[in-house]
């Protein structure tokens, strides 16, 4: 790749996408091959030998302190280089400046919202002093607002003659940013394009040799029958410093059968709270969970996954796998009480084996076999797995928080046909997710949250992102009107209110 | 299928081999820095360990082991780092001692009332710590180090002549009531003298732990509240609860541990009653990886080398040799395991995208042709 | 030997049996072989070690301690031409030497130097463990203070009630000593094998006050040179004497058996003098051992 372009690298998960970048940042050895920074043949022992090459990573999950100041955390580790005090808060402003990040050094980064600790991921490398910029998955936690602010600062970076490489699932993004594009699949180099001359459809079949996959539900089959209903759903939460804050205001929903309600909504809202809330995990303050005309606000977790719950996690790490175990005990995982995983109260490690390997099969889970770890696999056949086993136990109401981030565009469109096609039969969905455009496509019905209230509810057949976006940083509330003007929808405020939700968009926190 | 079965075998032995070998080399360092011969010793205590009366004070010791490291093996499985085996074992083996001396009644029933009562007490105490963490948020590593303690002075309170114990003759030494001659477990008789008959049931403890982890809805849950807290709670496990109920099945397994002393040679709690064991339990466990096969596989080896280091001291080497080698293993298994298990992550990432990379160029060989 | 937790080194008992058994070996040129115990023994273990000891020849096989009763009386069955010995126990064997001593006649003697030496008329006695064998020593002590001065208070204190680690844990007897100390009483006389150095060191710290130590002479150890200057006096127990005897009377040929007491008309038990410190008392003390080995005192061995 050549100085001052930004270069984006896009492909399948599991396509060697991350290991490449950790390879180029020093975190993994190449077996062999040769890596050349300005025409200067290197090898990076550890990510310190990168960095001292120029080149700087800002990490999909954010690496700051809460608890620190923006000047505290871009000086942590690097001390040396500008000190601590006066002289690094001059270089932290120089550096904001001239390239347009707007960072203020002694803001806490508890105070900031995602955009803005994602600018000052980008200043802790720069502060580094790198040349060589590697974005893995920028935008995943943006709204599309933000998404322009943070291309306005990468253009501004390559106009400093900086590189930036790029890593993203989003073609459309990809287009609009890069200036040269490498796919990659199956751990080699595939083809490169041209943004220019390219479109969304062309790379994606670059990607995976087949037609881009669209997420649009053709047919409704939305029913009559309330599958879940939520109530009144309230929980407060103390924080560190002993303040209670409201995460979940008075929900109230409810999901018929055949249909897939879309929550929007920009992450730490109270989506995840909802979740566990559903689930059981947590307990809320008031409210009622009514699933199948059964309400099930007192039972535990476990009842509620036999009660018909389908679970696929946000964070299938930490809640929806054990990475150690091999599959077919990751299959058993969540449904340990149910067929065919266990007879009585003895696991049944044949049949769970059996059905392991058809989940393989069926959900086309790429692995050497069902002994390995959940860890070795890559993040879309994990999620896969995860799909599969949720979808065998024909669950009433399936809750899918972000079922296909990290996932590649052939698993995507796999997952959305398993959903849709589950609703067809009469599954209630919950989906939350951070892609706009998966949550127009699969929903029937759209909300908003924001700041632990549903605050906008939309219909997605004449709702566009950007219109969404504007609802999810708090500047719209009510029913969203589509309308030619985006800025005239970001405006509407509207008077229905259908759900009971108060309409307001600037308390504090 | 089967390949990967036997490569990871390889690997789980490898560990513990990896410890036992680079103890031996510190050991033999600390030997020759002593000015003396360490392959004479390695001799002395392979020599003098393989004698038949050895054998049986190994078995006999690895027995109280064994019991031991399953204890502290049922918490580490999920996390759980039950420092109280030792006050545990001693609390449950004294009042069970004090109910077995206190009543007469034919073997059948004496010996269950005995091992019972034993279990009862040692899972009660062990439940405390359980509780004090699910309610109270107290590491169960600090409550069940207090109660350790605490168990020892409840057992100097009771174990006074005129309470719960009788002085001996010249009355230097207090012990329980012994237990009539229907409460002595069986032993099995050798040229080496007795071994325990309780070795019997330290098997069974053995196949129940395997069986009940490996077998069973909950054993299931319990492995994988160790393996991810967080995936187990959203799996639906109550975790709390699998806090206590472990924590009571560990203390059950510690009550055990006192039992083959007590059923098979002492008869009876008294000032000379072994203490200690618990903490020999962790090593135990540690060693054998939580694993019942490997776990008796250490309480053999740590018997040996306690064996050993008698013979070490009759040649006149120090015993203490033996408790460096015993330190060492400890540190190098955590060491070894540590490396063995990233070395098994990356290999097998490796295998994974190996298999996958074969398994695409044959698709588009396919295609090809 | 088959020492006591702690073996040699210990400052205490088992260095005395350590000591006797040295000489005899200088002396008769013989060899020796040790083995000495560990925290957290079972029966099996005490037996295991005379076992190897007796099966490799040694004679007489010498158990230090009162833990060895049981298995000095199992392994001398099986070995009925080696001799055994056992100190601090009685084993009823016909091979077995039982080596008690009349520490309460010693203890008394401590008693008399304590209430002669306390200006405070408060003096204290510390115990390692609650039991017989140690009530001996509290028992001759409080006698010999009240003999001597009707009107001194006694503090009698114990570490450990039956946990024999109070043979083992200076620091315990370290801080039993500072709050007696604390209260007013300046002679504390510690029977508690190691865990005496606590005590004796926490008596160092406050001038005027006076150690009494036990089992050894241990103004002569080197271990407690720093406090000497507060050692003032100790009630020893020639276990070396005892042990020196038994390997003797083996040499010649002609094996001591059967319970041999050791008390102060015998030198089996006495009151060191060096440091110089009873010189001004030296009379009343000497009167005081005439009497209990003329039969005129009788030292109680109870408290």
């Amino acid at each position: 790749m050549r100085s001052g372009t930004v270069h984006a690298l896009v492909g399948e998960n599991g396509a060697g996408k991350s290991t490449l970048m950790k390879i180029l940042y020093g975190m993994q050895k190449p077996d062999e091959g040769t890596i050349a920074v300005n025409g200067e043949q290197v090898s990076f022992g550890d990510p310190g030998d990168a960095i001292a090459r120029g080149i700087g990573m800002v990490h999909q999950h954010f690496m700051l302190a809460d608890n620190l100041t923006v000047l505290e955390n871009v000086v942590l580790g690097s001390e040396k280089l500008h000190g601590i005090g006066g002289r690094a808060r001059a270089r932290i402003k120089e550096i904001s400046d001239s390239y347009g990040l707007g960072v203020r050094p002694d803001v806490l980064i508890e105070d900031l919202g995602v955009a803005d600790r994602q600018r000052v991921e980008i200043l802790k490398v720069l502060y580094r002093g790198a040349r060589i910029l590697i974005l893995d998955e920028p935008t995943a936690v943006l709204v599309p607002q933000e998404v322009d602010a943070l291309f306005d600062n990468l253009r501004e970076l390559k106009a400093e003659g900086l590189t930036v490489i790029f890593i993203s699932h989003k073609l459309g993004e990809v287009l609009s940013v890069a200036d040269e594009i490498t796919v990659i699949r199956r751990g080699t180099t595939v083809g490169n394009a041209d943004p220019k001359s390219t479109t969304t459809k062309q790379l994606a079949e670059l990607m995976v040799g087949s037609e881009l996959p669209s997420p649009e539900t053709r047919e409704s089959t939305v029913t009559t029958q309330a599958m879940l209903t939520v109530q009144a759903l309230r929980m407060a939460e103390v924080d560190l410093d002993g303040v209670e804050r409201v995460v979940l205001d008075d929900i109230d929903f409810t999901i018929h059968k055949g249909e897939v309600l879309g929550i929007a909504g920009v992450e730490g809202n109270g989506q995840a709270e909802l979740v566990e809330a559903i689930m059981g995990m947590r307990v809320p303050d008031g409210g009622t969970v009514v699933l199948d005309g059964q309400d099930i606000s007192q039972d535990p977790t476990r009842k509620r996954r036999e009660d018909g719950i389908g679970y696929i996690p946000e964070d299938r790490h930490r809640h929806g796998l054990l990475l150690e175990a091999p599959l077919w005990e990751n299959r058993i995982l969540g449904h340990v009480t149910e067929r065919p995983n266990s007879k009585g109260f003895l696991i049944d490690t044949a049949a769970a084996r059996r059905d392991t390997e058809r989940i393989v099969r069926e959900y086309d889970v790429r692995t050497p076999g069902i002994e390995v770890t959940a860890a070795s696999l890559s993040g879309g056949n994990q999620q896969k797995l995860i799909v599969g086993r949720e979808m065998s136990h024909l669950p009433k109401l399936l809750i899918a928080a972000h079922p296909t981030r990290g996932v590649d565009v052939g698993a995507q469109a796999q997952i959305w046909d398993q959903i849709r096609e589950a609703r067809r039969e009469g599954l209630a969905v919950l989906l939350i997710s951070a892609d706009l455009d998966e949550l127009i496509g699969l929903s029937d019905t759209l909300r908003v949250m924001y700041r632990g209230r549903l605050v906008a509810d939309a219909d997605p057949a004449t709702i566009t992102p950007e219109e969404l976006g504007s609802a999810m940083t708090g500047a719209a509330s009510g029913h969203l009107e589509h309308d030619r003007d985006p800025a005239a929808a970001a405006a509407t405020v509207g008077s229905e209110d259908t759900d009971g939700s108060a309409t307001s968009g600037g308390e504090d926190r | 299928m089967k390949k990967f079965d036997k490569d990871r075998l390889i690997l789980g032995i490898a560990a513990p081999v990896l410890a036992v070998v680079g103890a031996l080399i510190v050991t033999a360092l600390v030997i020759v820095a002593t000015g003396k011969e360490p392959f004479t010793a390695f001799h002395v205590m392979i020599n003098y360990g393989d004698k038949t009366d050895s054998q049986v004070y190994i078995l006999n010791k690895a027995t109280t082991y064994y019991l031991a490291g399953l204890a502290v093996a049922v918490g580490f499985r999920m996390n759980l780092f039950n420092i109280g085996v030792d006050g545990q074992y001693r609390l449950a083996a004294f009042f069970a001692a004090a109910a077995g001396g206190a009543v007469s009644l034919p073997g059948i029933i004496q010996i269950p009332l005995v091992i019972v009562t034993a279990m009862v007490v040692g899972a009660v105490w062990a439940a405390i710590a359980g509780v004090l963490k699910v309610t109270r948020g107290v590491s169960e590593v600090i409550s069940t180090i207090m109660l350790n303690s605490i168990a020892g002075i409840v057992i100097g309170y009771f174990l006074q002549g005129g309470r719960l114990g009788v002085l001996d003759k010249s009355a230097n030494m207090v012990s329980t009531k012994p237990l009539p001659s229907s409460g002595h477990l069986f032993n099995f008789n050798t040229t080496g003298g007795p071994v325990d008959g309780f070795i019997v049931l330290a098997v069974i403890a053995g196949l129940v732990y395997w069986y009940g982890l490996s077998r069973t809805r909950f054993g299931f849950d319990l492995r994988a509240v160790g393996r991810s807290q967080s995936a187990a709670e959203a799996s639906g496990v109550s975790v709390k609860r699998m806090v206590i109920t472990s924590m009571l099945i560990s203390g059950a397994m510690a009550g055990l541990v006192g039992m083959p002393t007590l059923l098979n040679e002492s008869y009876d709690y008294g000032t000379d009653f072994p203490v200690g064991i618990g903490f020999t339990g962790i090593a135990v466990a540690l060693l054998g990886r939580n694993n019942p096969i490997g776990v008796a596989v250490g309480a053999v080896l740590w018997a040996f080398l306690e064996r050993a280091s008698n013979g070490l001291e009759f040649e006149g080497y120090d015993k203490e040799i033996v408790g460096v080698i015993q330190g060492v293993i400890v540190l190098a298994v955590v060491i070894a395991y540590e490396v063995v298990r990233r070395y098994g992550i990356t290999r097998q990432q490796r295998q994974v995208g190996a298999e996958l990379a074969a398994a695409g160029t044959k698709e588009k060989q396919e295609v090809a042709a | 030997m088959a020492f006591d937790v702690g073996g040699r080194g210990d400052h205490s008992f088992n260095d005395s049996a350590a000591r006797g058994m040295d000489k005899a070996d200088k002396e008769f040129n013989i060899g020796h072989k040790e083995q000495t115990a560990s925290n957290g023994e079972t029966e099996s273990d005490r037996e295991q070690r005379l076992d190897l000891l007796a099966g490799a020849g040694y004679n007489p096989v010498i158990a230090v301690g009162f833990t060895y009763g049981d298995a000095v009386k199992k392994i001398a069955a099986k070995y009925p031409k080696t001799t055994f010995g056992i100190v601090d126990s009685v084993v009823d064997s016909s091979n077995v030497d039982s080596m008690v001593f009349s520490t309460e006649q010693s203890s008394y003697l401590a008693g008399v130097a304590a209430a002669l030496k306390s200006k405070t008329g408060k003096v204290g006695f510390i115990g390692g463990v609650h039991n017989t064998l140690i009530g001996t020593f509290q028992a001759g002590f409080d006698q010999g203070v009240k003999d001597t001065k009707p009107s001194d208070t006694v503090t009698d204190q114990y570490l450990y009630e039956t946990d024999t680690k109070g043979f083992n844990d200076p620091t315990s007897a370290q801080g039993k000593a500072q709050g007696m100390l604390d209260n007013g009483v300046d002679v504390i006389y510690t029977a508690a094998g190691l865990s005496g150095d606590g005590s004796i060191q926490a008596v160092a710290g406050k001038s005027g006050a006076w150690a009494i130590g036990v089992d050894s002479d241990q103004y002569q150890d080197a271990a407690l040179a720093k406090y000497k200057n507060s050692i003032l006096t100790s009630a020893v127990k020639n276990v070396d004497v005892a042990v020196y005897d038994l390997i003797k009377s083996v040499h010649d040929g002609k094996a001591k058996t059967g319970t041999n007491a050791y008390d102060l008309k015998t030198g089996g038990v006495s009151l060191a003098t060096s440091g110089g410190f009873l010189t001004d008392i030296q009379s009343q003390i000497d009167a005081a051992k005439a009497k209990i080995v003329s039969g005129q005192i009788k030292v109680k061995s109870t408290p």
